[in-house]
């Protein structure tokens, strides 16, 4: 299974057309050459693979870096999957 | 007020009969109707019938800016008959051109897959996971804005949408931006992809449909005949690029037809029901508009869905308008082969108008076996005729909400 790191990184080369070699963990997405509507459609992506909701700060995530998202996304995944919520009856 | 000559310098289409206009003209001159059966795998299993574009791969367009899942397949058809028409235009849109230089969209019903797609997931999925650039998908005028950017025309950027006509209104008032000044280039045209499940079933609904032929599914839509019961959906896009005459003989252009005439008039009764009023004074003011003598008109392509208002109201509007040589001038519905593109109908038309005017010839309606006695002109039935001179030919085009549009090219 591939690790949190290695599906967000397919997800910006396979839909975003970033360069692999322009992937750093200090690079920010803008940096990436992501303009703001690739943003909301890479938290998407994010969302869909990781089964998450991303708090909406469009602002934050466009000044993060993808070490940043990155943590983000492996935090979010601890929290929502972590400990699945119990079936109300 | 500025008053300048326009004519036809680019033709591009991606339609039923393909992507190549000389291919798809031969095969329309042949009498050959593509409309075939088409299925969907929905809870209740559902056939129909609609003329298709077949193989059509859009990833020369698409990439990693343009992504198919933001693109819907109407964009994607327009996209590709832009780049063909600016293609067959030979013409490069530098920044001298640039500011001068627009486009000019016709859609309907715009785009109905990623419509439905997003309903589908609001109401029966996760409605918190709709795409998000849905509104920038589904808006009317998604086309315009994605030609502007991809040909980099920063002049007027405008979207009609007026059912059937939408196309023709869309080539129409770009000729008068030209006309009048306001632009040296417009590509224009339109484009429709209609062959969704719940579209189906909403034009199931208004009974506007043939029934399928079930010998013969191709010969389901039979415009002007004594057996015809309604249209065919079809789907696809066609631009023309527009150019002030001066512009494109300075840039050594090849001028396919001059655009001679625009008439644009609405019925002022009826959603539905056609004029004969309507019709005929929307194709005296297309005469009107340069001057054109109606004996100059050699050709028609009507509007002909196949329903059986249309075509005998047609048919008085064009007695009305030409008299006793309504019965002379050849009146075909190219309908009957590739459906009824419904936006795009208006500019595949034209587009088809105008390579009968090139090329000396005029395209059949097809599946007419016995002409209905209110249908008494010649609609060239069966194959079309070649080898004949064309001075001016008509497009027509009539629309639910009453508007109607015509369009006139003359030989270059």
């Amino acid at each position: 299974m591939p690790t949190t790191a290695e599906t967000i990184e397919t997800i910006l080369i396979d839909k975003f057309g970033v360069r692999r070699d322009a992937i750093r963990p200090e690079a920010t997405l803008t940096e990436l050459g992501l303009d703001s509507l690739d943003l909301i459609e890479v938290l998407f992506e994010v969302e869909e693979a990781f089964n998450i909701r991303v708090p909406q700060d469009g602002a934050a995530i466009r000044a993060s870096t993808l070490q940043e998202l990155l943590d983000t996304v492996t935090r979010l995944v601890e929290e929502e999957h972590a400990a699945p919520k119990v079936e109300q009856a | 007020m500025n008053d300048r000559r326009v004519v036809v310098t680019g033709l591009g289409v991606v339609s039923p009969h393909g992507s190549d206009p000389a291919t798809m003209f031969t095969r329309l001159m042949s009498g050959e109707s593509v409309v075939r059966e088409v299925t969907f795998e929905t809870p209740t299993p559902y056939a129909n019938v609609a003329a298709v574009v077949e193989d059509f791969d859009p990833s020369a367009l698409l990439g990693a800016q343009l992504r198919s899942e933001n693109i819907d397949r109407v964009t994607q058809l327009a996209l590709a008959a832009a780049g063909a028409a600016v293609t067959d235009a030979a013409v490069e849109v530098g920044d001298d051109l640039r500011y001068r230089a627009g486009v000019s969209f016709g859609t309907g019903m715009g785009s109905s897959a990623a419509i439905e797609e997003t309903h589908v997931q609001t109401l029966t999925r996760d409605p918190a996971r709709v795409r998000p650039l849905t509104v920038l998908k589904v808006m009317n005028n998604a086309s315009a804005g994605h030609i502007a950017a991809s040909f980099g025309l920063a002049g007027p950027d405008l979207t009609y949408s007026c059912a059937c006509s939408s196309s023709a209104v869309a080539i129409g008032e770009a000729y008068r931006q030209i006309r009048h000044g306001y632009a040296d280039m417009m590509i224009a045209g339109g484009g429709e992809a209609p062959l969704t499940y719940s579209f189906f079933r909403a034009w199931d609904a208004m009974r506007v449909l043939a029934p399928i032929d079930r010998l013969r599914p191709a010969s389901t839509c039979r415009p002007f005949d004594r057996r015809r019961a309604g249209l065919v959906l079809g789907e696809g896009a066609a631009m023309v690029v527009l150019e002030d005459r001066e512009h494109a003989v300075r840039r050594g252009a090849r001028i396919h037809a001059e655009l001679v005439g625009y008439g644009s008039s609405n019925d002022y009764a009826h959603m539905t029901k056609p004029s004969v009023e309507g019709q005929a004074r929307a194709m005296r003011l297309a005469l009107d508009d340069r001057g054109t003598p109606a004996e100059e008109v050699d050709y028609v392509n009507a509007h002909g869905t196949g329903t059986v208002i249309n075509d005998p109201t047609e048919t008085r509007a064009l007695k009305e308008v030409f008299g006793a040589r309504a019965h002379t001038i050849p009146v075909s519905s190219t309908k009957s082969m590739h459906g009824h593109l419904l936006g795009g109908a208006g500019a595949l038309e034209f587009v088809i108008a105008v390579l009968g005017l090139t090329s000396g010839a005029v395209p059949p309606t097809a599946n007419l076996e016995t002409a209905d006695p209110e249908c008494d002109l010649d609609y060239v039935p069966g194959k079309g005729r070649a080898g004949v001179e064309l001075r001016c030919v008509m497009s027509n085009s009539f629309a639910f909400g009453g508007t109607n549009a015509v369009l006139l090219a003359r030989r270059a």
